[in-house]
């Protein structure tokens, strides 16, 4: 494979690979905190998207309003369902499985919603109104305004997580949450609080990796649901829990999925119709031979895990 | 008391049986399957084609009514989800629960072909209104494909253009299903058949998140055949896939650097709206080919009636619909509610029927035989997409002025 080519393929992997991590993020930390493997995280990825898409055309298309904007609408509504629907189920004491299947039918009919207000106001398949441009270019590697927003927010999200996990009270009552929920109760924690922040927080970064998303290709209802697969992969990569193998997960899976599946198809002529085996092929191995993910070489070092 | 009461039931059991056979005479209702996308991406479209197919249904019946004729149509409606095994449950379901023996749709060419295998060991008859995939075009089954034509007539259109355009080698990115592969394959032996160089396809999975490597895999495969001569990209890609492409493309100092083909649903006002992808398709001297709907005496009397009804003006297509309805009544008119015979005179019916947009006339496969193409570029501006000549695929003959 040539040279140039594998470089682009390398940095394209980048970039795709940091939108997974901020996707799959928020889905480790509903796991950990809340312990719900939430696949209504889809939807809130993809309302954060909409959100950025009609600020660039009635408000402003600067990226800072419309990533911020984005992030708060995608809260919003990660909180109205946890009050509508996943804090009243909980008091109930549901089980794993039922909470999940809850996740599928909050995420279902947020979707089907979407479909019929985008339906309704004509935005099937359309671009955020934020131009492409070219910030730096070399012989083999051309970089864009996108790749320059979404690696450092990307990094900058995570280190913002970090330092609220490891340094605020909020951090450390999250942490004994994801420890001990019982124990986390019994000295004092205002359990029901710390969860409400957690869905905001779930929903701001939900809402981020959404626009982002979103500027990086287009925005239609189903972009979310598209994309959960190889989001999820990334954060079982992480065993769920851990945040810096959640992200190494997500630069495996777009590695696998762009530089691999590119290695595949120029050397054996694999058809890139093979291309969305590529997650469930990296799960089911995950699940085979490493259950517990990353998690092992992180439990001391980072995340919630520790 | 008692005795009178069995007698009265008697009198009334007598005079029911001895009353005349005209006043008994229910009304026959026939009943017309419509399988159509309800949910999903295409939902707005089964909609809409749903609508058109109502408003066919009420005035078949009014003219019926008004004829004097005791058949009466009545719709059974089932989702399809956009989906081949959705369209072969809703066929299913139509047939099993209404005995129903004619569907109009589904929409889609894979969608046709999921419900291909019920309707041919049933004797059902499908009317398809908009299914133009190649691969659904097979002799002798019991699926018309009415109006809207094969694809095989869009691919000769590009070949067509390729040549006249003097690309030498092309290089195709296309959706991998029936519609994208059948396509691509049509182009490959036409181009090839007016003596055109290689041609390389490339295809990728429908719904894609992200087409990165594809678009790598392309440049690099551009570059090879760019060293034979010239060399074009045809972009047989869905609107949603072709933005994501076009915003790896676009920064590509190959893929800019050569000229662009692509389907109808990429001449769309929507892909200028991004000024990155406008420039794009212009500096790319982009052109594509779309099927020319003509003004017939229907046309308008279809648009005011359903405008009147719906309270809306027919999304896109939907006068398909509307006709694929009508043809499918008017040949159960003819031969009765029974999908063999409909299905031996449904294509006289159908070459007998002028549509809203276009005379209908069948091939040997049951798919429409008359096509016309516009043929359209980017404005100079970059605003909108212009006609700039003319296909038509039943004489091949083509008219180009660039």
């Amino acid at each position: 494979m040539p040279g140039p080519l594998l470089v682009d393929s390398l940095v394209r992997s980048l970039q795709v690979g940091s939108l997974y991590a901020l996707m799959a993020l928020g889905i480790t930390l509903t796991m950990s905190v809340i312990r719900l493997p939430n696949f209504a995280h889809a939807e809130y990825i993809t309302v954060g998207a909409y959100t950025a898409l009609v600020v660039s055309l009635a408000v402003s298309s600067n990226p800072v309003v419309i990533l911020g904007l984005s992030a708060l609408a995608a809260a919003l509504v990660a909180l109205i369902c946890h009050f509508a629907v996943f804090r009243p189920l909980e008091k109930r004491n549901p089980s794993t499985y039922t909470m999940l299947l809850a996740s599928f039918s909050v995420g279902l009919i947020l979707r089907y919603i979407l479909f019929l207000l985008v339906d309704r106001f004509d935005l099937f398949d359309r671009r955020i109104a934020v131009p492409l441009e070219i910030w730096y270019r070399s012989n083999s590697i051309i970089l864009t305004n996108v790749f320059f927003w979404v690696v450092p927010t990307t990094l900058g999200l995570v280190l913002a997580l970090s330092a609220l996990l490891n340094y605020t009270p909020l951090g450390r009552e999250m942490r004994a949450l994801a420890n001990n929920f019982e124990l986390a109760r019994v000295i004092g924690i205002r359990v029901e609080r710390v969860k409400s922040l957690t869905w905001i927080l779930v929903g701001l970064l939900a809402g981020v990796s959404g626009a982002l998303w979103g500027i990086y290709s287009s925005v239609n209802p189903l972009m979310g649901w598209l994309a959960i697969l190889s989001v999820f992969a990334a954060a079982i990569m992480g065993g769920m829990s851990s945040f810096v193998g959640t992200i190494l997960g997500a630069y495996l899976v777009s590695f696998s999925e762009n530089t691999v599946m590119q290695l595949l198809n120029y050397y054996l002529g694999l058809d890139f119709s093979f291309k969305p085996a590529v997650p469930f092929i990296i799960i089911i191995l995950v699940l085979l031979l490493r259950p517990q993910g990353f998690t092992e070489f992180f439990n001391r070092a980072r995340g919630l895990q520790r | 008391m008692r005795k009178m009461s069995i007698v009265g039931i008697l009198a009334l059991l007598l005079l029911v049986i001895a009353m005349p056979a005209s006043a008994q005479d229910e009304i026959e209702t026939y009943v017309l399957g419509v399988a159509q996308p309800f949910t999903g991406p295409l939902g707005s479209f089964g909609t809409d084609f749903s609508k058109g197919i109502e408003l066919a249904v009420e005035e078949m019946n009014a003219e019926l009514e008004a004829a004097g004729s005791n058949v009466r149509f009545e719709i059974a409606s089932a989702d399809t989800e956009g989906t081949p095994d959705g369209a072969a449950r809703a066929v299913q379901t139509i047939v099993q629960t209404t005995g129903a023996q004619v569907i109009v749709g589904p929409l889609t060419t894979s969608e046709v072909l999921g419900a291909k295998q019920f309707v041919d060991e049933n004797d059902i008859v499908i009317v398809a209104p908009a299914s133009s995939g190649a691969a659904a075009g097979i002799p002798d089954d019991n699926i018309f494909r009415v109006i809207y034509p094969s694809d095989n007539f869009a691919a000769r259109a590009f070949a067509e253009i390729a040549v006249s355009r003097g690309y030498q080698n092309v290089a195709i990115l296309h959706v991998d299903d029936p519609f994208g592969n059948g396509l691509s394959e049509s182009f490959t032996a036409d181009f090839t058949e007016l003596g055109g160089g290689e041609v390389v396809s490339i295809g990728y999975a429908p719904d894609p998140t992200d087409l990165t490597s594809e678009a790598t895999s392309l440049s690099a495969e551009v570059s090879r055949l760019m060293s034979a001569g010239d060399t074009a990209v045809l972009c047989v890609c869905f609107l949603a896939d072709a933005q994501k492409l076009f915003q790896v493309t676009m920064i590509d100092p190959v893929l800019t650097s050569v000229e662009w083909m692509g389907i109808e649903n990429l001449a769309n006002p929507e892909l200028l709206a991004d000024a990155g992808h406008a420039e794009l398709l212009q500096n790319a001297n982009f052109i594509s080919v779309s099927f020319v709907d003509t003004q017939t005496p229907l046309s308008q009397p279809f648009v005011d009636a359903f405008t009147e009804k719906f309270g809306a003006e027919p999304g896109p297509f939907t006068n398909y619909a509307y006709d694929a309805a009508n043809i499918a009544m008017l040949s159960m008119l003819v031969v009765d509610n029974d999908g063999a015979a409909v299905s031996e005179i449904l294509p006289f019916v159908s070459n007998h029927y002028i549509g809203t947009s276009v005379q209908a006339y069948l091939d040997a496969n049951g798919d429409q035989a008359i096509a016309r193409y516009g043929i359209y570029n980017v404005s100079e501006d970059a605003t909108e997409f212009t006609l700039v000549g003319t296909y038509d695929g039943s004489s091949g003959e083509l008219s180009l002025n660039e």
